[in-house]
């Protein structure tokens, strides 16, 4: 075996081995006849167009779409549900910052939501960050109506200025913020859900055009978010310190559960109970560090419910959803 | 199925007769004058789509020089595909045409 054909058979590790089982040699066969004779001596490697491509065929056949085995296409569905999980859930937060800015300039105060002095870069970076937020909620109502590729582009502009507001202090002047595992978690809740759209919606996968009101759903549930402060003093709740750890994320936990519970009882799609699960992971560490930055107390109570509710139901949607997926078979014959 | 280049090209490089993988990417590479160059991760991608979709099948295996040559044929309905997208293109290469030759002699006038 010359080294080429070696080296060619390594990248080919990259393809799950059902699909190596009924693939490697033909596409080893139609490699080597292409490369022609190579003698050793000169150390020859796969071009790097060879390996992108065999990279985004492991990465189109592990996230199956059309004509993927059943198991490829429950991962693949869960990764997608995981990228809408995720651009829904920044969504919400863009209607409620924007509303609420509406608000501020409507009434002539200083808006708290762009931090800064006039014209100072961090408050170019909070505008930024702002603007990039509505990118996002375009992303959302792109790839639920069928537009993949604005889907992309705007999700990749919505994450690339949090990208570089959390990472240039970083680089420059050590982290500053609130700790390492919460910086690390802001930036997981932005990337981790633009990776799954990236990888989930691949050209194998045919987007379908969903209805209007789910594109706009996350802006209702925005809207919720900045009606439950005035919902909760309408209901006489008043001043109740536990309350404030129920808004904001903490809403969404409350949502997530819901979601969560629902999809145990029914014990039917795979891809939901994993796609819950890790969305329920990366709210366990966003919201942990609250456990140590709060005084005991109910409102630290309260985060321990909210912890104990997403670590005990991502555990249980994750056994349910490795449980259910469809049994391992070969990889699409030719 | 949303029909891409690749998978355009693919298809029509098995029209005259089966070809295995290498055979396909030479023939694409003819057919496009050098314009697109299939990878071979891209082009096992096409195969498997095609041949979910039932427009490729499997026409026979062969070994030459302790290599593995599968060679994939147009089916009925891959053929019905290609024509369709064939005749697709061919209008809307049809309605440049037409809007050129306005555009053209109206320069001219």
């Amino acid at each position: 075996m010359s080294l080429l054909e070696q080296r060619y058979r390594s990248v080919l590790r990259l393809l799950p081995a059902s699909y190596r089982a009924e693939r490697e040699e033909e596409m080893v066969s139609a490699f080597t006849e292409m490369s022609g004779e190579v003698p050793d001596e000169v150390n020859p490697r796969p071009r790097w167009g060879e390996i992108a491509s065999v990279l985004a065929l492991s990465v189109r056949v592990r996230l199956g779409g059309v004509g993927a085995t059943p198991r490829a296409f429950a991962w693949g569905r869960a990764v997608r549900l995981l990228a809408l999980l995720g651009l829904a859930h920044q969504s919400m937060y863009a209607t409620s910052e924007l509303i609420g800015l509406a608000h501020q300039f409507t009434r002539g105060t200083d808006h708290q939501l762009t931090a800064g002095q006039p014209l100072s870069f961090e408050r170019l970076m909070s505008i930024a960050v702002l603007a990039a937020t509505v990118c996002s909620a375009v992303a959302f109502a792109a790839i639920v109506r069928g537009h993949v590729r604005w889907a992309k582009v705007t999700a990749l502009l919505g994450a690339a200025p949090m990208v570089v507001y959390f990472v240039v202090p970083m680089v420059l002047a050590g982290y500053s913020g609130d700790g390492p595992l919460t910086e690390a978690t802001r930036l997981a809740l932005v990337l981790l859900p633009l990776a799954a759209l990236l990888a989930g919606f691949h050209s194998d996968f045919e987007p379908t055009r969903g209805p209007w009101t789910l594109a706009l759903a996350p802006a209702a549930a925005g809207l919720a978010l900045l009606g439950w402060p005035g919902a909760a003093l309408a209901l006489g709740l008043r001043d109740p310190e536990w309350i404030y750890m129920w808004l904001d994320l903490g809403m969404v936990v409350a949502a997530w559960a819901v979601g969560a519970t629902v999809v145990l009882a029914r014990r039917r799609s795979a891809s939901w109970a994993l796609a819950l699960s890790a969305a329920g992971l990366l709210l366990l560490a966003a919201r942990l560090p609250a456990l140590t930055n709060l005084p005991a107390g109910v409102e630290w109570a309260a985060v321990c419910v909210q912890c104990a509710l997403l670590g005990t139901l991502s555990a249980a949607l994750a056994a349910t959803g490795l449980g259910r997926l469809p049994a391992v078979r070969s990889a699409p014959g030719p | 199925m949303n029909m891409t280049e690749p998978m355009f090209l693919a298809l029509t490089a098995l029209v005259d007769e089966p070809r295995h993988g290498y055979g396909i990417l030479q023939e694409v590479d003819r057919l496009s004058e050098g314009r697109t160059q299939l990878k071979i991760g891209t082009l096992y991608g096409v195969l498997d789509r095609l041949s979910a979709a039932g427009l490729v099948a499997l026409d026979r295996e062969e070994v030459q020089q302790g290599r593995l040559r599968r060679y994939y044929r147009l089916t009925d309905e891959g053929a019905r595909a290609l024509q369709e997208e064939a005749a697709r293109l061919a209008a809307t290469a049809h309605a440049a045409t037409a809007r050129l030759r306005v555009r053209t002699a109206g320069g001219a006038a």
